[in-house]
Parts: C-alpha cells; structure tokens; sequence
C-alpha cells in the first residue's frame, strides 16, 4: 500500500512539474517571438505611436517589469486557477490620448470552462463508444484470427484511420444532419439546463413564444451523437487490433486451457479469463492518446461547431499574429492539465485493474500509427 | 553454402510474405505515379495542373465529374449583353480524366498526382529530419546517460505531454517565416520543406526515445564490452556495433511516421497553416472541397462533388495501408523473433 501511495505521490510530482515546464515552456516562446503587445492597447491598427505612448502601453499591459518579475507573477497566478484577463477587448480603443478609466480585458476563466465542458463531454463520451464497439468486434476478431470476417473486420476499421476526422465529420453531418435530419445539425447543448433568464416585470412576449432553451440529458446527447460517432470510427483500428492481438494471444495461454478443462462456457472463458488482460493494454493506449484525443477535438469541433477548449486553442495559439500571453498561459495551463490529469486517472484505473502495478516502471508501447491524425 | 547476411535473409522473408511484399509493390507504384505522373498526364492531356478551364465548371460553380471533354479555352466568351455563352463550334476539347478541382475549374487527376508528390515528400523529409534528430539526441541520452540523459528525458516527456498537433499549428503560423519560402522548381514546391521541417523536428521525440530505451540494454551487451576492450572508441562503438541493431526498428518506426505524416499535413491544411491554397497536396486538395478551420463547408446540393472527396482520400488510405503493412512485414522479417 505505502508502494502505491508513494508511486501516486511521484505521479502527482511529476505532473506539477510537466505543468510549470510547458507553462514556462509558453512564457519563454511568447518572449522570443518578435511581437508588439501594444496593439492590445491602441487598437488603431498602423498608427504612429510616441516613445510615451508605447511605455504607457506596457505600463498598462504589465510587461515593462522584470522578465522575471513577470515570470513569476503570471505562471503562479495560472497555477492557482487564476486566470485574469485577456488583453484582447481592453484599451483605449480608438481614443488614443484619452486620460479617462481605461476598459478592462475579457475575462478568460468562463470561457475556457465553458470550452472545457464540451471538450470533456466530446472526449469521454466518444472514448466510451469507441469501448463499446471495440471491445466485442476486437474480442471476435481475435479469437477467430485468420478468418474473413476477422480480415473483414480489420479492414473496414483500417479506413477509419484514413480518413481525416474533418472530412468524416463533415459527411456524417451532411447526411444526417442536413440531408435526412436525423439528428440536429450542430452546436453545442449544456447537460444541464441553463436557468431561463429574468424577465423584467412588464414586458410581454406575444402568444405563441416559446422558450425554449437548449440543455438537459435528451439534447446533449443528441447534439453530440454525431461527433461521437466520428470520434468513435478514428479510434476503431487502433483499439481492434490491439484488443485482436491480446485476446489472441492470451488465448494460448496454460491457465486459459485450465478454465476450458474444468468446462466453462467461451463466453465465460472470454470475460473471466482473457478480457481482463486486454484490459490493461487498452488502459495503456488510453493513457497515451489523450494529447491525440484533444487534437482530433480540434477538428471535430470544427466540423460540428462546437465551441470547445480544442479549437479555443487553436485560436489561441494561432488566430492572431499578436499572441494574447495572459490566454495563451491559460489555454496551455488547461490543456497541460487535461492531459496530465487524464494520465493519473489512468494510473489510478490501472491500480485497480492490475494487482502488480506500482511495483515497477509504467510500461508504456509505441506510439501507433492513428497518432497521426491529430 | 554460402552464409547469409541478416539483410539478406530479412529480404527473404520479406518476399514470402504475400501481403507484406504486395503491398511494397503498391508503394512502389503510388511513388512512381506520383514522381513522374504529373508530367506524363501533362504531356498526354495537353494541359496541366494549373492552368484555369472556365468552361470546366458550370453556372453554379460546380466542377465537371469526372470524364468530362471540356473546350480547351482558357478564357470565357462573353456575349453582346456581359453573359458568358458557350464557346463557338468547332473549339477543341480536353479531356479531364477525374473531373475539376472546383470552381477554378483545374484538372483534378493531375493535381491529385502532383500533390501526391509533395505530400510523400512532406512525409519522408519530415520522417527523415526525426530519424536524424532522434539518432544525434537518443544516443547521446542513451549511451552517455548521466544528466544529459535525465535532461533530454524530462524534456521529451514534458513536450509529449501537449498535443502535437497544437505546437504544430503554433510553430507554423509563428516560427516558419524562415523556412516557408524553401522551394526548387515545380519539384519541390515552396512551403513543403518548411512544413517537413517543423513536422520533423516536433515528432523526432519518438525516435529519440526508441533508440535510447534499446541503446541502454544492448550498451552492457558483451560485444560491447569486447569492443571496448580492444579500444575502441565511443564513435566507433556506437556507429560499427551499436547502430546496425538500431536499424530494423528505425526503418519499421520511419514507416509508421511518412504515413503519419501524411497525415498531419492533411491537418494543417485544413487548420490553414499547411502549404499555399495554391501547392496541390492531398490535404489541400481535401481543404479546398471542405473548407478549413476558420470556413468549415457543409453540405451544398449545388456543388456536390463527392469525386473531389474520394479520390483524395482513396488516395491516402492506398498509401498509409500500403506503408503499414509494409511497416509491418519488415518488422516480422527482419525481427522474427520479436512477438507480435
């Protein structure tokens, strides 16, 4: 128990420490990268700037500090989850020689939790029906390897992999979104119903309105249906080959012939015996696809218009030509954190499942040939 | 009887295996027609992959299907009243064998040969740039070890640990100024190395960590041990005795990686960072039916042109099917041992 406890507490050491290495990892390239931040402030784009204005600027922004005043300022606010301001939005806007209050940025944390919800719910529900399918399509192939339909399954789960999430995505909702209306055609809904908003005492709607606000179980589920699918198909290959290879080749194993001679039923041989080593592979791969999984996000996002945290950081990173620092920070905090978060829980599962774990180093494979689609 | 070399046993095994061996035929062919069938279609059909056909795509801007005689014009005929007619009798026509690329109205099958063209080279100069990153760092982590190695370690992991595909989209909108305008000729078109270059140098963390993990078992190996006994030195012993181990697993990963890459240039095509509109590759060619990041395209009854979709697509899947599979069948020939 204390050899778990404290290869949990390395665990956790380690991702703090892979937090505030690419946290500074960010505040070093945005200081490398030539840019002039003082567009935040005189939004007036081309504009000549006095050598006082421009101070003033960096006065207003913070960057006229010590670089490392500022380092140490900026990545502890981010590590205790305060994420400030941008400085897109603040300024003086067009008013250049203004000496009134000055307009303060957009706030970042709503907007990145917001995008972190629908990330969330896209990753952990497609990883839920990637098990779905998987699992007994990869159970039957491998048990039956060589045939035709394990050859059968194997191919059809290969042209998964091929096809860019984008493309998938976006003939799934040409088809059912727009040509037969299955499902609806994009957009995000809340799991939980946002309350209806105040209305002010007096104001009347015309009969007939109806107010109805997108959320709760039904309309999520049905929102992201699609983008599960398509998540679903991309993963496919990978975790059917690897569950084939598993299965077949714990079915060799001494201690399954023992459960067959002592005459339990295939289905029991399967789930009792061969299933829960499987396990511990999948558990493996999941663990190392999680930074995969955020960059199919990003695409997946896109193609069913989802305002999710994949695509808020590609805009992030890579919408502007001025790079906002104080959302970069946040953006990579959030997406670090994501994944490192995702690796403990893995780590956590993997305890469970495996009585052995923690006794050694975590075994980690190659990386497979689907980690390029992100 | 002679005695055989690994290699040449390797090759075969290699051949015995059917689907391994077919499928290094099929890549054979897919980089044959992509090196030299741009210029063959070209002097065949009598046009190219860039010049613009008005007539090659109709009112709606929907581009001709495939198999389309389209009149070799490129300008319109515009009538008394500022409409453009159809072209007067007796204009010659141009066949275009898998239809236009869109409203421009270019000849798909050539641009989907040329783009092949920069997309494998986008895939193998990226691969190789890694390989190259990965021996230099890997062995050095793996043979020297020490802090180097607890350095290069903590560094890999910590890059690992954000999503490849956002350093990417971040390092080519910021830092491939330098390298974007790297081109020669019609061979390698502008921007391609720039992308090989940035694909390259953010995947090389998985070769560096290849070689390392198998250089720290096979440097206590006695023939290491022997070698170094005889003075031998460092270079010596991890160029002569240590790489040819290395090889077989380097050639399987750098299998796995071109087809990744494809990949990835896909992408960054369709985030909008990838090579100019204008450079046909698979990925831009797929971005131009579908739209990018920033303009996503949905369905649109008038200009449904699923060929525009399918042969792209037809085309990676052949190539990365082809590069797994023979990924695959080196591995089992010239490692036979290892388990699958």
């Amino acid at each position: 128990m204390t050899r778990l406890l404290s290869f949990f507490v390395r665990r956790i050491v380690a991702g703090v420490f892979t937090v505030i290495a690419m946290l500074t990892i960010a505040f070093v390239m945005f200081w490398a990268i030539p840019s002039e931040p003082t567009v935040f402030v005189y939004t007036n784009a081309g504009q000549h700037l006095t050598n006082y204005q421009i101070r003033l600027a960096h006065h207003y922004l913070g960057i006229d500090k010590p670089k490392i005043d500022q380092y140490f300022h900026d990545v502890g606010h981010v590590l205790r989850f305060d994420f400030g301001r941008e400085w897109e939005g603040g300024g003086f806007g067009n008013r250049i020689d203004s000496t009134g209050k000055l307009a303060p940025g957009l706030p970042i944390a709503p907007e990145l939790y917001s995008g972190l919800r629908v990330t969330l719910s896209l990753i952990l529900g497609g990883a839920f029906f990637v098990l779905l399918f998987a699992v007994p399509l990869g159970t039957f192939a491998g048990s039956r390897i060589g045939s035709l339909s394990d050859r059968t399954i194997s191919l059809v789960a290969l042209i998964g992999v091929c096809m860019h999430p984008m493309v998938l995505g976006l003939i799934l909702r040409s088809t059912f979104g727009h040509h037969l209306h299955w499902t609806p055609q994009s957009g995000y809904c809340p799991l939980i119903k946002p309350h209806l908003p105040h209305v002010p005492v007096g104001i009347t709607f015309p009969a007939g309105t109806s107010f109805h606000l997108c959320g709760g179980i039904i309309d999520w589920a049905s929102h992201l249906a699609l983008p599960w699918l398509t998540f679903a198909l991309l993963f496919l290959a990978l975790y059917i080959r690897m569950i084939r290879a598993s299965v077949a080749d714990t079915l060799h194993e001494d201690y399954v012939r023992t459960a067959r001679a002592k005459g339990a039923s295939e289905f029991r041989v399967l789930r009792r015996h061969v299933l829960p080593n499987a396990s511990l592979r999948i558990l493996t791969m999941i663990g190392m696809e999680i930074s995969t999984a955020i960059g199919v996000s990003i695409y997946l996002e896109t193609a069913f218009g989802l305002p999710g945290l994949a695509s808020q950081a590609v805009q992030a990173l890579a919408g502007n030509s001025t790079l906002d620092l104080p959302l970069v920070l946040a953006v990579v905090m959030l997406i670090t954190l994501f994944v490192v978060v995702g690796n403990l829980v893995v780590d956590l599962l993997y305890a469970f499942v495996d009585p052995r774990a923690g006794r050694g180093p975590v075994h980690r494979g190659t990386k497979s040939a689907a980690g390029g689609v992100i | 009887m002679n005695a055989r070399g690994p290699w040449r046993l390797g090759w075969r095994r290699l051949r015995r295996d059917r689907w391994s061996f077919a499928a290094l035929i099929l890549l054979g062919l897919i980089v044959l027609a992509c090196a030299f069938g741009g210029a063959i279609a070209t002097d065949l059909l009598h046009h190219n992959g860039v010049d613009l056909y008005p007539y090659a795509s109709n009112g709606n801007l929907r581009a001709v299907g495939p198999w389309t005689h389209v009149p070799d014009v490129t300008h319109e005929f515009i009538d008394s009243t500022g409409y453009i007619k159809a072209p007067p009798h007796g204009v010659k026509t141009t066949l275009f064998v898998f239809g236009a690329d869109g409203p421009l109205g270019r000849d798909e099958l050539i641009r989907l040969l040329d783009g092949g063209r920069a997309s494998l080279e986008i895939g193998i100069f990226a691969a190789a740039f890694a390989l190259a990153i990965g021996l230099v760092l890997g062995s050095v982590a793996g043979y020297f070890g020490g802090v180097v190695d607890a350095v290069i370690g903590r560094f890999t992991e910590t890059i690992m640990a954000f999503p490849l595909m956002l350093f990417l989209v971040f390092a080519s909108v910021h830092l491939s100024s330098a390298v974007r305008s790297i081109g020669w000729g019609w061979e390698v078109p502008s921007g391609a190395i720039g992308e090989a270059i940035l694909i390259g140098a953010f995947t090389s963390f998985y070769p560096t960590r290849l070689v390392r993990v198998q250089l720290l078992t096979l440097k206590h190996a006695d023939f290491v041990e022997a070698a170094e006994m005889v003075g031998a030195s460092h270079a010596r012993v991890l160029r002569k005795h240590l790489m040819p181990h290395l090889v077989p697993s380097l050639i399987v990963w750098a299998a796995i990686a071109v087809a990744t890459n494809i990949l990835l240039e896909v992408g960054l095509s369709f985030i909008g960072v990838g090579v100019q509109p204008s450079v046909p590759t698979w990925g831009s060619l797929l971005a131009t039916t579908w739209g990018t990041f920033y303009a996503p395209q949905v369905f649109n009854s008038q200009a449904y042109t699923p060929w525009q979709t399918i042969f792209p697509t037809v085309a990676i899947l052949l190539t990365v099917i082809a590069l797994n599979q023979v990924s695959e069948g080196v591995r089992r020939a010239l490692e036979p041992w290892a388990r699958s």
